[in-house]
């Protein structure tokens, strides 16, 4: 791949805005959902019985009375399934067996023939607790004198790079200790200490959670569910029930909107359980939008206590951080978002002290999962935040703050990782140019103020070192291409990268390639999960593969045919050209029935299929103790965003003017794409930075539903967004791609609240910056005044 | 629980069915007819996934009983395109890639072609105006606001 | 913790043929039949569980319903069961009343409001309801028919309690009289949600505004507020102050002062009561501002 970063032609299609493949099927209302899909005659309706107690021991379940209702087949309970479910951590029973942990925890589900018998059925089903007292806070649930959510946790099969700690709430503590911070505070001419606190928010897709499942009589199970993880999806669900994964097949159709909430399992295992007591039968599973809300992953909530010093010319010198994630009742995937956190917690700054602790504290609140930025822009909330103050005491620029101490390519980054190159400084110059920013703005009217900020980030794909992508290539007679992947389309266009990324590697025209989907994991190749922002290039990688492997055959029997050597034959456009002796030959003369021998000695050659795999093989452990290792992740993304923005003082509203968000992203593939993206990001950030927090009282969600937990429409987006391309490439990425689909909505919290804070003088540490937050905290300034 | 006999139109054509009294117009739609291009997102009037065309007018499915449409005609995005055309406001968000996961999609062109049909020349803000009941969680709706721009100017 | 059911409960549908149907269904089942007209309300409290009727009569089709009648000797009568879309685009709403429309607007989306009616947000009787302000600032009056025939209930009695209204066992809405404004007049509805648009109201303000020789400062002004209270009330303490004195920058202070006084809205988990108060004074102090300035031109 080295060729590939000095290169600069880019084969057709690579780095061209091309139509998205699936945008056809989706105008024309075509495109199937998971719901969308008919089930015939036999379809039954599963829905669950719920916890309405945050922490309570189960006493009894008795489902006769809903048994007895008309129209209801059968029941299940916790009985139904003995082994634990979790990703990381296994500490999850499908249906909860002696104990419920949060509101919405699955009790009991019970299957009918239609969804309002079940639902009236599961009304029936009787459930005796005993109300423990819970955990409502991470602080609390740290305490030695704390209620213990999870007293098995020494007992639960966790991944071999998390570190619970039993006989505590504690289900992963992940430590740095790089340098000396206490011997660097006093070298510090400047120090700043402030908490941070980022409540919980949840994903909000269009499209809730369901999942349809068919066990036939030999205990054989059909999974089609809305996931971003169909083969996680089967491995965890045979893990749990002690099966083959060939024993299960998970069929994905299109996602409507998945931001992580889609990803391992959550409701699709009551799906099975559920379907395993009526062989035969697909069962059909679907949140509604209230249990969208209470029971589907949340992201996690945060409280961060920070410290960092700086000298007078502005180099930060330590920084000390604590983090306390409200993780929710179970952090089976948790557990990796706080670590991913804690190896982040610098931001992508250079800082040679650190010391850090990351604490994933279980409490009585909705399961924390990954939501789109996997912890990055829980911590960057506060990091962002902390650094404009440290440049505030300095008396410096904020850009240029960030321009002095910001990674380059070659630094040592928390982990003692070395930098690859990349361009995060070019983001910072262009997101902040393109705002203007060091002008001064005027603000629209006498009661409105304007301000400007900005936000860096970083992230690399948090997943298990050895996370795989693999990807097969196959021709039909007319010389169309089926491309096998295992990746999702959630909307972030993975079908159409995937699609530029076979054709240029092929030499086959764009609209020659259909992706072979819905992903079934009976017939498509293996894809570790669809998060990450890792397909484009780790699928891309395998994706490329298995077309150079299309391709060699190819060229392997049409050189023999012609008897020439192969190095001097390409494809182009469908054709296998020679450039010595300009024969052509097209495609489909050869890609199924193969070519005739000389001298009617019989044929050569034969349906041409290549395959392709990616696994990252250079990711080592990080020390228990000190988090550092020579090779943390594979790769970083990284960005900056910009906004301009007004405040009116009389009601706290914000008015974002504009916002630049500028990522480099090593290689655009599809460059409108990418800039999608970014829109999309900013405008999701922005929502969570100023209307959403999911409001708990007493571990009860109190706004769980549109009208309560609002979310950005089309009336509250930016005036002008700003989308800005940058491209260093990365050393083993397709054409040096790097994935971008998470990183847009990390810094728009803190860019918004950096803005807001010049814009008013008062800087809020929690989020959302709701108006009435944003109001009241000017009310109580003019009071200090 | 009662039923109902009822005729109405889908995309044209005439339909009759027997409807029990609490079937939602988007039930009747997805689950008895198997028209499943309008989606259900939230069933309480809020997201705009299940907006459909009820004579002529943009309305929320969810909150429409079947019985209330004897007599009406409804289209659906299965009915924008024609004759194999696909309705301007199709094409314009395809080229502005104004569609990501695809989910808000239907509802997002069913309310922007009732817009364009009351009112040719809309201002961006009347488009905003016009979008804010339909939800959209991946684009950040701009490019969906500029397709609805550009097939007004092509005088779709 | 309440969770929906995943649909509509089971219930039967009537669709009325006469008034006189209606009333008589009221009256025998008082506590089965419901009526309904948009349905944009009672689908959603039903499917949360909080209304179950055994019946649901659809009334909007009943002669008059969906009427909207402009004479300009007598004014406006809407039919109860007109859409906001309707009622917000009816010429004559937009030339006699554009407060009306300009508040009906407010309400979630278009297509919500193609569905939803006036009358059925005004027998909703939420604190919060949007047309409610301008209701009581326009001075309508509610026109129920009910076993006696018909009455005529002035808006400032019609709002009893959060979803209680002034109608009597076996009543409904057939008709809202908007009777014609004082020459010169001029009004906003402003309303403040959470995000830019289509959300309900924290806090609502309808300022109706109109030269009156017979008050000291020469204008009179209506105020009505919404979500601040256990009902939507007129500011009537600001209405003085705004009769009382010359219309100076203090004196439009100093009503919304009065307004934010008249407001004892509560804290839940769209808004504390402290931001709400606040607010009241915020937008009453801009809606008079507008109406101030749009009448200062008309003169």
């Amino acid at each position: 791949m080295d060729a590939v970063s000095k290169s600069h032609v880019f084969p057709s299609p690579i780095g061209e805005s091309v139509t998205r493949v699936d945008a056809l099927e989706k105008v024309t209302g075509e495109a199937k959902f998971t719901d969308d899909l008919q089930f015939g005659a036999g379809l039954l309706y599963g829905r669950v019985v719920r916890s309405p107690h945050p922490h309570a021991i189960i006493k009894r379940v008795d489902v006769s009375r809903a048994l007895a209702l008309p129209g209801v087949r059968a029941a299940v309970t916790g009985e139904d399934s003995d082994d634990h479910i979790g990703l990381y951590l296994k500490d999850r029973y499908i249906f909860c067996r002696d104990r419920v942990r949060f509101v919405g925890d699955p009790v009991a589900g019970v299957i009918a023939v239609s969804e309002s018998i079940a639902d009236e059925a599961c009304r029936l089903v009787e459930v005796e607790y005993e109300v423990l007292e819970p955990v409502l806070d991470p602080l609390q649930g740290v305490q030695e004198r704390a209620p213990l959510l999870h007293p098995d946790l020494g007992e639960y099969v966790v991944a071999d790079f998390i570190d619970p700690k039993p006989g505590t709430n504690i289900a992963n503590h992940f430590k740095v200790r790089k340098g000396d911070v206490e011997a660097a505070w006093s070298k510090c001419d400047v120090i700043v200490e402030c908490d941070f606190r980022v409540p919980h928010v949840q994903h909000v897709p269009l499209e809730t959670h369901v999942a349809v499942a068919r066990v036939d009589q030999t205990g054989k199970i059909i999974l089609w569910s809305s996931s971003q993880s169909p083969f996680a999806q089967r491995n965890l669900i045979a893990e749990a029930l002690n099966m083959s994964q060939s024993d299960i097949r998970v069929i994905a159709p299109y996602v409507g909107g998945g931001f992580g909430s889609k990803a391992g399992v959550s409701v699709e295992g009551t799906a099975v359980v559920m379907a395993r007591k009526v062989p035969g039968h697909p069962v059909k599973m679907r949140l509604t939008r209230e249990e969208e809300f209470y029971c589907a992953f949340v992201r996690q909530g945060l409280i961060a206590r920070t410290k960092v010093g700086a000298k007078a010319d502005g180099e930060i010198l330590a920084m000390k951080t604590e983090y306390y994630w409200d993780a929710g009742a179970y952090t089976e995937y948790g557990v990796n978002i706080t670590r991913a956190s804690g190896y982040s917690s610098t931001g992508p700054y250079r800082i040679p002290n650190v010391h850090a602790d990351s604490y994933c504290v279980y409490t009585n609140h909705p399961v924390g999962g990954p939501m789109r930025g996997f912890g990055m822009p829980e911590i960057h909330w506060g990091i962002e935040q902390i650094m404009d103050m440290v440049a505030d005491e300095l008396g410096m620029d904020k850009v240029a703050f960030r321009l002095k101490n910001c990674l380059r390519g070659g630094d040592k980054n928390v982990t003692g990782m070395t930098m690859h190159p990349i361009g995060l400084a070019e983001c910072i110059e262009k997101a902040s140019k393109a705002i203007n920013w060091g002008e001064k703005a005027l603000a629209s009217a006498p009661h409105k103020r304007r301000g400007k900020g900005l936000a860096i980030m970083w992230k690399a794909p948090a997943m298990p070192p050895n996370a795989g992508s693999s990807a097969w290539v196959r021709f039909n007679e007319d010389a169309t291409v089926s491309l096998g992947i295992g990746g999702q389309e959630i909307g972030q266009g993975s079908f159409t990268v995937a699609t530029q990324m076979a054709a240029a590697t092929l030499g086959v025209p764009l609209d020659w390639i259909q992706i072979s989907a819905p992903v079934d994991t009976k017939y498509s190749p293996y894809e570790w999960q669809t998060v990450a922002s890792r397909l484009t290039w780790s699928m891309g990688n395998a994706i490329v593969q298995a077309a150079q492997d299309a391709r060699r055959q190819i060229l392997d029997i049409v050189a023999a045919y012609w008897d020439e050597d192969p190095n001097d034959l390409d494809v182009k456009d469908g054709q296998v050209i020679s450039f010595k002796s300009e024969n052509t030959l097209p495609l489909k003369d050869m890609v199924v029935y193969g070519l005739p021998l000389p001298d009617d000695q019989g044929w050569h050659g034969g349906p041409i299929i290549g395959h392709g795999n990616f696994m990252p093989t250079y990711i080592t452990s990080l020390d228990n103790e000190t988090g550092q290792g020579q090779r943390a992740v594979v790769h970083y993304t990284t960005g900056c965003q910009a906004v301009d923005l007004e405040v009116d003082t009389e009601n706290g509203q914000i008015h974002l003017l504009r916002v630049a968000s500028a990522f480099d992203v090593g290689k655009a593939i599809n460059p409108d794409q990418v800039r999608a993206q970014m829109e999309g990001g900013v405008v999701q950030g922005a929502s969570t930075a100023i209307l959403e927090s999911l409001q708990l009282k007493d571990g009860v969600p109190q706004n769980p539903s549109f009208r309560d937990y609002r979310i950005a429409t089309s009336v509250d987006i930016p005036d002008e967004i700003i989308p800005i391309i940058v491209e260093v490439p990365q050393d083993d990425g397709p054409w040096g791609a790097r994935g971008v689909g998470e990183h847009p909505m990390v810094p728009t919290a803190p860019a918004i609240a950096n803005a807001v804070a010049a814009a008013l003088g008062v800087r809020i540490l929690e989020m959302p910056l709701t108006p009435e937050k944003v109001f009241l905290a000017i009310q109580e300034k003019l009071g200090e005044a | 629980m009662a039923t109902h006999k009822i005729s109405f139109t889908v995309n044209g054509i005439r339909e009759t069915a027997e409807v029990p009294s609490n079937m939602t117009l988007l039930t009747l739609l997805r689950e008895r007819l198997a028209i499943t291009g309008t989606k259900r997102g939230c069933d309480t009037g809020e997201c705009g996934a299940c907006t459909v065309l009820m004579n002529a007018e943009p309305v929320n499915s969810c909150l429409v009983l079947a019985v209330e449409i004897d007599g009406a005609d409804i289209v659906t995005v299965e009915g924008l395109a024609q004759d194999g055309q696909l309705d301007p406001l199709q094409e314009a968000i395809i080229q502005h890639t104004g569609v990501q996961c695809g989910f808000c999609t239907p509802g997002i062109l069913i309310a922007a072609r009732a817009l364009l049909d009351r009112n040719s020349k809309p201002s961006r803000r009347e488009i905003k105006d016009a979008l804010r009941g339909n939800l959209c969680r991946c684009t950040g709706y701009t490019r969906i606001i500029d397709a609805i721009q550009e097939a007004a100017e092509v005088g779709g | 913790m309440n969770l929906p059911h995943p649909g509509l409960p089971s219930f039967d549908y009537i669709r009325a043929q006469t008034l006189e149907q209606v009333v008589s269904l009221l009256l025998k089942h008082p506590t089965d039949v419901r009526l309904f007209m948009g349905g944009t309300d009672i689908f959603v409290q039903m499917r949360d569980g909080l209304l179950e009727p055994k019946t649901l009569v659809d009334v909007k089709h009943l002669p008059g319903m969906t009427t909207i009648e402009f004479a300009p000797d007598v004014g406006l009568r809407l039919g109860a069961a007109t859409s906001m879309n309707a009622v917000a685009q009816h010429q004559a709403v937009v030339e006699n009343y554009p407060l009306l429309a300009e508040a009906a607007n407010t309400v979630a989306s278009y297509q919500l409001r193609n569905r939803a009616t006036v009358g059925g947000n005004l027998c909703n009787a939420s604190p919060a309801a949007d047309t409610a302000p301008a209701i009581l600032v326009l001075e309508a009056s509610l026109i129920a028919f009910g076993p006696s025939g018909e009455r005529s209930i002035p808006a400032e009695k019609f709002f009893l309690g959060p979803g209680e209204s002034a109608f009597n066992q076996g009543e409904l809405l057939t008709r809202i009289d908007i009777p014609l404004l004082p020459k010169g007049c001029h009004g906003r509805y402003l309303k403040l949600g959470r995000n830019a648009g289509g959300d309900l109201a924290l806090v609502g303000v309808a300022v109706l505004g109109y030269p009156d020789e017979t008050v000291d400062s020469g204008y009179r002004f209506r105020v009505a507020l919404a979500s601040i209270a256990p009902t939507p009330i007129r500011a009537l303490k600001a209405e003085e102050i705004l009769a009382g004195k010359s219309i100076t920058d203090e004196t439009l202070q100093q009503a919304s002062d009065a307004a934010m006084d008249a407001a004892e809205p509560i804290d839940d988990v769209r808004a504390s009561a402290r931001y709400r108060k606040a607010m009241v004074r915020a937008l009453t102090r801009r809606a008079l501002s507008e109406v101030w300035a749009m009448l200062l031109e008309e003169n």
